[in-house]
């Protein structure tokens, strides 16, 4: 007989034991309709979650960006109202400032915290950007030792010796060797290509004293900024703070002021990003349990012989959650797929330049990672939720359902 | 037992009146009777479906009437196969889907579970239909299958709920005789309610129902 059966059974095609996946799967391809809103549901939560956590990230990592390729956590200056003069004048980027005697970073570097300060001065005049720099500091500097192309780095030696940027060099027809005029002539040894998000971008570099011998004004021993690195990027606002308070009539840039300024105009940071995500997610999940109560409502027949033929209420519990689950899966792959894209698309639209903040800040793994455990967790909600539900019906009832 | 539908109400009515019943091991008892006497009623109590209003319900020594949900849950399961009056299969599972979720939520492996599906479906002459769903089997068909599925624990007890309701003469006495020789094989108490008359060819006892009453027995 057992032999029979066998023979029998093998003649019997894809026989597959009933299991809570294979239920699940037959019920989402029986409500195609049903299903496939509850999958964009997910997918539209996860993909906005991660889309909006990668474009705060994307707006820091531009904003912070500019002192951070310049080994830089804070800028330290004098803001001033000085008007141009045909003389030229101090700036720190497009700042007006004051210029200030070099032994104040010294003491600078004294204070808890502070690892370096570097002087800079940094002058223009009409079109032109030239800027000082100590060639012995290669951490922390206007520019540095990697950013040359062509060439070399200065010297401390060098005298009338120059970096030029590549493209005024490519403007100017400027090449090693050639001579480049910013009120005196510098011999050029080096190019360097820094980029355009650099605060300290200029068209020429020389030594600083060079630089502060040939000035009109003859500023022996002043400069106009000081490039600060803290030993900590933990203790960097706290640094902030202290110089803010030891020096009054200083102002202080680190980079949440420069990012508060990006924020300012597009009102994004990564905590707002986080808490608008949140809120979507219960919105979600409150969709989610309205869409499964109407499934198990729609069921409520079915549900019922399966508990009469000896279905326990945890059986079908297991059962909605597992439905809820698999649909959970499929949405929280789709729209971490989904997230992915659109921030691909937006960290590269982001910053201004070809190719944005995809430059500096990748989609983060961990963060597809948590989108897709937040579509599940908000699927096991929604099943558990409206599973309940379902556990409460009375067979007898339940089969009576039309 | 009794059971009183609205209790205390305007519009009481007593479904089950005073209804005192043994059925003995392995006996195919079958109870007749007319349309709202109450038969339906007497089935899903005994099948722990409903709870009698007053009164007791006894099954292999246990009293089921006692029992709470989850405990009535594990005797519908193991001790008790029933087979509804509009088969109520699952639309969405195949035939022998359909027999499995009578195992599903037993301890039996998966292999067994299909082999025991198997077996059935070949008993009820269908296992050529094991993959086809419920849509496109015939009335007789869906009965059997609904039978198989009341048999696939090998319950102490098979309550059937107008067997032959939806079916030709000819396939009802079909079914009737599956039962009556699925019952013989395992030696299970097998309890039908039914208005057709030639039913009473392939039971050991006939009752008759009316108006929540037993009047009469042959």
């Amino acid at each position: 007989m057992h032999d029979i059966l066998l023979a029998l059974y093998k003649k019997i095609e894809k026989v597959k034991c009933l299991n809570p996946l294979n239920y699940a799967l037959k019920e989402i391809r029986r409500r195609k309709y049903r299903t496939l809103m509850n999958v964009l549901g997910f997918a539209i939560a996860v993909a906005t979650l991660i889309t909006l956590v990668m474009a705060a990230r994307g707006w820091e990592a531009c904003t912070t960006e500019p002192l951070n390729n310049i080994g830089t956590d804070i800028i330290y200056i004098y803001t001033a109202p000085v008007a141009p003069s045909n003389k030229g004048c101090y700036i720190v980027n497009h700042l007006f400032s004051y210029p200030f005697n070099q032994t104040l970073l010294d003491e600078i570097e004294q204070q808890p915290n502070i690892e370096s300060a570097v002087p800079i001065l940094m002058h223009r005049l009409r079109a032109m950007v030239f800027v000082g720099i100590d060639p012995t500091e290669i951490v922390t500097n206007a520019v540095l030792p990697r950013d040359v192309i062509d060439g070399r780095y200065l010297k401390p030696e060098d005298g009338y010796a120059a970096l030029v940027d590549k493209e005024y060099a490519e403007l100017n027809n400027l090449t090693l060797g050639s001579t480049v005029n910013y009120v005196a002539d510098y011999e050029v040894v080096g190019i360097v290509e820094v980029s355009a998000t650099n605060l300290m971008k200029s068209h020429i570099y020389v030594n600083l004293p060079v630089v502060q011998e040939v000035l009109p004004e003859k500023p022996i021993g002043l400069v106009n900024i000081g490039l600060i690195r803290t030993s900590s990027p933990t203790n960097v606002e706290e640094t902030a703070a202290d110089l803010e308070e030891n020096y009054p009539n200083s102002s202080i840039l680190t980079g949440s002021d420069l990012a508060e300024t990006a924020y300012s105009i597009i009102r994004i940071n990564e905590e707002t990003a986080w808490s608008f995500s949140f809120a979507l997610v219960i919105i979600t999940v409150l969709f989610m349990i309205k869409s499964q109560l109407g499934n198990v409502a729609e069921r409520t027949k079915e549900i019922g012989i399966l508990k009469a033929i000896g279905w326990s209420n945890s059986n079908v519990v297991t059962q909605i959650v597992t439905e809820s689950i698999v649909q959970a899966t499929i949405g929280g792959i789709v729209g971490c797929g989904l997230g992915y894209l659109f921030a691909l698309y937006t960290l590269s639209t982001i910053g201004g330049e070809i190719g944005g903040a995809l430059k500096l800040v990748s989609v983060d793994p961990l963060l597809l990672g948590i989108g897709f455990g937040v579509a599940i967790l908000t699927g096991i909600a929604a099943g558990l939720f409206s599973s309940l539900r379902a556990a409460r019906l009375t067979p007898v009832k339940a089969i009576k359902t039309l | 037992m009794t059971k009183i539908y609205q209790k205390g109400g305007t519009n009481e009515i007593k479904a089950i009146d005073n209804v005192s019943l043994n059925v003995k091991k392995a006996e195919f008892l079958t109870i007749l009777g007319p349309s709202g006497s109450g038969k339906t009623t007497l089935l899903n109590i005994l099948g722990g479906l409903d709870m009698p209003t007053s009164g007791k319900v006894v099954i292999d020594g246990l009293e089921i009437s006692k029992l709470k949900q989850n405990q009535l849950v594990k005797v519908r399961r193991e001790k008790i196969g029933f087979v509804f009056q509009a088969f109520n299969l699952i639309p969405t599972f195949s035939a022998i889907e359909n027999i499995q979720a009578a195992l599903a939520p037993t301890r039996m492996t998966k292999t067994k579970q299909i082999e025991r599906a198997t077996e059935l479906l070949n008993l009820m002459g269908m296992l050529n239909r094991s993959n086809h769903l419920p849509s496109e089997l015939s009335a007789g068909e869906q009965q059997r299958i609904a039978i198989a599925r009341a048999f696939a624990n090998n319950p102490k007890v098979v309550l059937l709920d107008e067997p032959t309701g939806n079916l030709d003469t000819t396939t009802g006495k079909e079914i009737l005789s599956l039962c009556h020789k699925a019952s013989k094989e395992k030696g299970q108490t097998v309890v039908a309610v039914t208005h057709a008359d030639y039913v009473k060819n392939y039971t050991n006892r006939l009752l008759l129902m009316r108006d929540g009453q037993l009047i009469q027995q042959e």
